[in-house]
């Protein structure tokens, strides 16, 4: 059996989609308690939000009000179930995914649309 | 050795070269040589030292796990560890950005006449063109060469003679004469710009940028000791010659127009020239490497996508950082900030923050699942340990210095 230590080896580590583009990190860790039987991990949080709560439950609730006026990103915090996790190496946590098409890539793609985009010399 | 490694080598010293003497060197270099002639050399020696192992580290940190260094901290220390040295390197990088759009600024000023403020903006807009439409290679290669006019202080250095008896007291630290609180606040400036946060830490981007594995330590350890040895040879030689020009005749640095005096002596015709254009060059090129060593801080502390091999549009995030970093730095300069008082008060902060922002790193060095049997040995772990009580005491006296010196 292969151990894996959660706070060594996965929490903050780099996350990878499919084709090895970094996408975020791990920033949080949710595991599920079942009676009679030991924990499991269900899924990975990425997202600002998670960041917050680690540091204090007051500056995610006030980053969750920031929100509200703000319509970038459509969930504030991305849950992966661990079934996704491809692999997890010295380097990245891999994920089966295609990151332009999940939360965690909304801002990166609403600036480059945005922004990027509008300036000079970008090839298109 | 293949050609590779070699050229590597070769193009390696160089960027050191280039990297390390920037706004910070040439300013507390200009002020210690006119204030105290040759009696503050030992803090650049010093700083030199510890500057090589730093780099060294960070080099071989980098070849080896593949990681640069905000990656693997966040990773192994967790964000909550990492936040503080990460806000912190934030605002240093600020600071040096703007001192360094200051310098390029304030060269343009002597070139023209024109107010610094009014360079701002332009000077804003060229650096980050350089980001913009470069290539990681020819970024480092383009800004080092040029940084090789620098050597005009060594040439000048040379010319003036300076006694060699006076060079080595230098060497070793003494109590000043006069101003003690203006004597250390230099000295403490002196290490700030010579172990800069930013160079070990774009150091380690740059390694990873450039693909090293662990076939690069001796490579690396070839680069941190000639180019940060050549790079300090020139900070070297500005002291000297602030020592021999300006110290006789009574000319205290509290203001860049009074540095740009240093070369006249030994160049008359072009000296003037030569000082703004190794000013410009140098702020230019270590502009460059701060505002990346920002993007890549924070894009490896976020996990974003970053490298400035990628266009763009692969890396949005990445290059909005060094964009808004280098607009906001400029504003500083804008609204007139005195571009010395603030280097000389950005170097300062630069040895304040060092035990936050070396420590987490140095606690790494010695990761041995990392880095196996690349981990510090003993010699780099002695350093370590010294850097580590140097950066305490750094940050207990700089803050007292800044008010009892103050510029």
């Amino acid at each position: 059996m292969k151990r894996l230590d959660l706070f060594r080896d996965v929490l903050d580590k780099q996350v990878t989609d499919r084709e090895k583009t970094k996408m975020g990190r791990v920033d949080g860790l949710v595991l599920e308690l079942r009676e009679g039987q030991p924990p499991r991990v269900v899924s990975i949080e990425m997202g600002f939000v998670v960041l917050a709560r680690r540091l204090h439950p007051r500056l995610a609730d006030w980053f969750l009000r920031l929100r509200r006026r703000v319509h970038v990103r459509k969930q504030a915090c991305y849950s992966v179930p661990w079934s996704r996790v491809l692999d997890v190496s010295p380097f990245c946590v891999q994920l089966d995914v295609e990151a332009a098409e999940t939360p965690a890539f909304d801002w990166e793609c609403w600036l480059r649309d945005h922004v990027i985009a509008h300036l000079p010399g970008v090839a298109k | 050795m293949n050609m590779k490694k070699a050229t590597q080598l070769a193009l390696g010293i160089v960027t050191g070269v280039g990297g390390f003497f920037d706004i910070g060197n040439l300013a507390t270099s200009a002020q210690a040589g006119a204030s105290f002639r040759l009696q503050l050399l030992w803090a650049l020696a010093l700083g030199t030292i510890l500057v090589i192992f730093l780099i060294e580290m960070s080099g071989r940190f980098a070849a080896v796990s593949g990681k640069a260094l905000p990656d693997a901290i966040r990773e192994h220390f967790g964000f909550g560890f990492w936040l503080v040295p990460f806000l912190v390197l934030t605002l240093v990088h600020v600071l040096v950005l703007a001192s360094e759009i200051g310098g390029i600024c304030f060269a343009l000023h002597l070139l023209t006449g024109l107010r610094p403020a009014v360079w701002a903006l332009p000077v804003a807009i060229l650096v980050w063109l350089f980001l913009w439409r470069s290539i990681f290679s020819t970024i480092e290669n383009s800004t080092s060469l040029l940084g090789l006019l620098a050597l005009g202080f060594v040439v000048a250095a040379v010319q003036h003679h300076p006694p060699s008896g006076e060079l080595l007291a230098g060497m070793l630290p003494s109590l000043p004469h006069h101003d003690p609180a203006k004597y250390w606040l230099i000295a403490v400036s002196i290490l700030g710009s010579v172990m800069a946060p930013y160079l070990f830490y774009f150091y380690s981007s740059g390694a990873v940028e450039d693909k090293w594995d662990s076939s690069y330590v001796g490579v690396n350890r070839g680069i941190a000791f000639l180019g940060m040895g050549f790079g300090s040879l020139i900070a070297f030689a500005a002291i000297v010659v602030a020592a021999l020009v300006l110290a006789p005749r009574g000319i205290e640095v509290d203001d860049y127009h009074q540095a740009a005096m240093m070369l006249t002596d030994a160049f008359p015709f072009w000296g003037f020239i030569l000082f703004a254009a190794i000013m410009a060059i140098a702020c230019l090129g270590a502009g460059i490497e701060v505002s990346l060593s920002m993007a890549y801080t924070t894009a490896q502390t976020f996990g974003w996508n970053w490298g400035e091999d990628l266009n763009p549009r692969e890396d949005a995030r990445f290059c909005l950082v060094y964009t808004g970093a280098i607009f906001l730095s400029s504003l500083l300069i804008l609204f007139g900030i005195d571009p010395l008082k603030l280097t000389l008060f950005t170097m300062a902060i630069s040895a304040f923050v060092l035990p936050f922002v070396a420590i987490p790193f140095l606690l790494l060095m010695n990761d041995r699942k990392l880095l196996k049997e690349h981990a510090n040995g003993w010699i780099s772990n002695t350093v370590a340990a010294f850097l580590l009580v140097l950066s305490i005491v750094l940050a207990v006296v700089t803050i007292p210095l800044v008010f009892l010196g103050g510029s």
